[in-house]
């Protein structure tokens, strides 16, 4: 009998503890634990090294005090912790995917389950970002992504998958909104055009995944709906060794404007063959990837003026948003490089779940689920011209994506005085960063 | 008939290029039946050697076109001398997966050197400059490279053909133990061979500078084409690289004209299958 008796009070006990501990305030929590999941081995390495250092300078910002990001008006430099956690600090914990779909879901999995993380972010390839999303999706972990651009992600009706970021569709929107303004003349520096110069396109992609959805949308989806003629749809031979004849096809063909999707082997290539021909098109755009990376700038110089491409941030945007102009000297200063696109998205995703923590007050999964889809952070906050970051449906089966996110186009421009090339901003109108070149000067 | 003419020359520079290429490798197979799988691993050292001479030395990416040849040479002798002589021992698998795996080594290893990126020549004598010749516009870079490519052709024939040391090689190709016998060293004879594969890959890599990107994995983009030239026109042919060479270009650009770009490989591979199919020998090949 006393033997039970001592049973009971011991039971007692410890649930009196549980329960004790359960209800502490919030202030005992010194860190919210958030898993990343990146490719920081294998082909894509160097980008997920970038991917990171992305994260690292926005969870530090978070977690201690910046005064004079504060002073320009970034909430979360003044924070030191997330307020309404005590001033918990955000830890992530990074795991590797290897950029393998497979590995991605596994190494979710062993964060919710062994480092109980209370929120995942990533994955960069859409399709690891996908299975991770599956994971979190299953054991009702919120999965912020800030780096995947696949439009099918949002489309799934997930109900723990949250998008700040855009996607391939929204960046290929922009495009037409550019050339919709160009006619409206509401292009920085260009006079209304009539459409009539740039209404008949050529899309020209490479034969694989990444060029196809870019030519399937614009030549099935856009160009009918915003009324432009598709006179050539390329589908190339990616890495090839010759692209004259492509070239010769593409001058030929009679287009105003050409659109690319190329990495960036391609990209120059097509470039100097076009140039060789004296290829004088309206307009020349890229969407991103080839068009955007350093070897393209190094390899065609003072030739790439007039030259458009879309990226998610430019640098240059500092001249008008001046958080994102201190931002990036802060990560200048940590990294020796300006921030790209890569580490300008993640900075974003931190943002969101930084805000969400706080709007939350608590790492309860459904807490945090509905602080997610409350979540509305004003443009001001942000490093890119933004409305801001609001989750909701752009199109008709979308959930959880950024209603707000837009990308940025950019123009290569040369400066005969300092002979460099700088990517100016041109797109959207408001936060353009110099004059627009219209048309596209050519090569003579 | 314009865009026939310019696109037909077009493929018969490219095509003059792939030529080259495919030259070191059909010499290096005429003399000992060796395949090189590193083949393009050459060409994408000469590459290197051609655009360091260029950034480093002198801008001009003509003046690497001898130093990328000496490098191609070195690497050839290195590499038969250090790993293909040893693999001869053994069974004729061995020394595909020596070379393949000496194709990884180079390639993996400029990457850990040089690192991934893309490095262009931007200025030169023929770098981005238009060539025009009656009323067709032609790349500079490109009618250069085939230039040098045929003058390369024409020596590396005549000396198979003229010289003591041409038909000692000649011999050693058509039946190394007779030559044997008749008291050529062949052993010295497939040094000879790798020498001169390895010094064409690499000029052929230097030419190239003048209007490719150069990149650790730039050698991949070639080397299909330079095997299916190499079979095409028959295993161990100087002449039959040649005409397979051109006829790869003609092909290559014709298809993306008239046909699809995105089948240009696919038709360019059918025409190859064809070939080894109802002719294994290749066009020009002695067996």
């Amino acid at each position: 009998m006393l033997r039970v008796r001592r049973w009971i009070r011991t039971i007692a006990a410890v649930l009196g503890l549980i329960v004790f501990v359960g209800t502490l305030p919030s202030a005992a929590q010194e860190t919210v634990k958030i898993g990343v999941i990146l490719p920081l081995s294998g082909p894509l390495a160097p980008t997920g090294q970038e991917l990171r250092r992305g994260y690292e300078l926005m969870v530090d910002i978070v977690n201690n005090v910046y005064p004079e990001l504060a002073a320009l008006g970034l909430e979360v430099a003044g924070w030191n912790g997330i307020p309404s956690l005590g001033g918990a600090k955000i830890e992530p914990i990074f795991a590797d995917s290897r950029g393998e779909p497979a590995v991605g879901a596994d190494m979710a999995r062993r964060l919710i389950l062994e480092q109980g993380v209370v929120g995942l972010m990533g994955a960069y390839q859409s399709s690891v970002t996908q299975t991770v999303a599956t994971v979190a999706e299953r054991h009702g972990i919120p999965l912020v992504n800030s780096d995947s651009s696949s439009p099918t992600l949002t489309t799934l009706g997930y109900e723990w998958f949250w998008r700040v970021t855009p996607h391939d569709m929204i960046f290929d929107d922009d495009l037409f909104n550019l050339l919709d303004g160009l006619v409206e003349g509401k292009a920085p520096g260009v006079p209304a055009v009539p459409k009539d110069s740039i209404r008949r396109l050529a899309v020209v992609v490479e034969n694989t995944e990444f060029g196809s959805a870019t030519g399937n949308d614009i030549v099935n989806r856009l160009a009918p709906e915003r009324g432009y003629e598709v006179v050539e749809y390329m589908r190339y031979q990616a890495n090839s060794p010759d692209l004259t004849s492509e070239t010769a096809r593409l001058v030929n063909s009679g287009a105003d404007v050409y659109l690319f999707a190329s990495y960036v082997s391609d990209a120059i290539l097509f470039m100097r063959t076009l140039a060789l021909r004296g290829a004088k098109p309206t307009l020349i755009w890229g969407q991103n990837a080839g068009f955007t990376n350093p070897d393209f700038v190094q390899a065609l110089g003072p030739a790439l003026h007039g030259v458009l491409t879309r990226s998610l941030f430019i640098a240059k945007i500092g001249e008008v948003r001046p958080i994102a102009a201190a931002i990036n000297e802060l990560y200048r200063q940590r990294y020796g490089t300006n921030l790209s696109e890569e580490s300008a998205r993640e900075m974003l995703g931190v943002l969101a779940w930084a805000h969400a923590l706080n709007n939350a007050g608590s790492t309860n999964p459904r807490a945090l689920q509905r602080a997610l889809n409350e979540l509305d952070i004003p443009g001001d906050q942000l490093i890119t011209p933004w409305q801001g970051i609001k989750f909701g449906s752009r199109r008709p089966g979308e959930k959880n994506q950024n209603i707000y996110a837009t990308g940025m186009i950019g123009q290569y421009q040369y400066n005969p005085e300092t002979g460099g090339v700088t990517l100016e901003i041109v797109y959207p109108f408001e936060a353009a960063t110099a004059d627009m070149v219209f048309p596209f000067p050519g090569w003579d | 008939m314009d865009v026939v003419l310019d696109i037909g020359i077009s493929g018969v520079l490219m095509g003059l290029v792939y030529a080259l290429l495919a030259l070191g490798l059909t010499v290096i197979f005429g003399i000992m039946d060796t395949v090189n799988f590193a083949h393009g691993e050459f060409l994408m050292l000469g590459m290197y050697a051609g655009y360091l001479t260029y950034a480093y030395l002198y801008p001009e990416p003509l003046a690497g076109v001898p130093v990328a040849g000496l490098v191609g040479m070195l690497l050839g002798v290195l590499a038969y001398t250090l790993l293909v002589k040893r693999l001869l021992s053994g069974p004729p698998i061995a020394q595909i997966f020596g070379t393949f795996g000496l194709m990884l080594f180079l390639r993996y290893g400029a990457l850990a050197v040089f690192g991934p990126n893309l490095r262009s020549a931007t200025q030169g004598l023929v770098v981005a400059k238009r060539l025009v010749v009656g009323g067709l516009t032609l790349d500079a870079a490109k009618v250069v490279a085939a230039a040098g490519s045929a003058f390369l052709f024409g020596l590396v024939y005549l000396m198979l053909r003229r010289t003591k040391l041409g038909l000692a090689l000649q011999a050693t190709a058509a039946n190394r133990e007779a030559a044997r016998y008749m008291g050529i060293d062949t052993d010295r004879m497939n040094l000879i061979g790798w020498a001169l594969g390895g010094a064409t890959a690499g000029m052929a890599g230097a030419l190239l500078v003048n209007f490719y990107y150069v990149s650790p994995t730039v050698g991949m983009v070639f080397s299909m084409i330079t095997f299916t030239t190499v079979a095409l026109g028959g295993f161990g042919s100087v002449p039959g690289a040649l005409i397979a060479g051109i006829l790869v270009g003609l092909i290559e650009v014709f298809t993306a004209q008239v046909i699809s770009p995105q089948l240009k490989l696919a038709v360019i591979y059918t025409v190859f299958f064809l070939v080894v199919l109802f002719r294994p020998r290749g066009l020009l090949g002695a067996r």
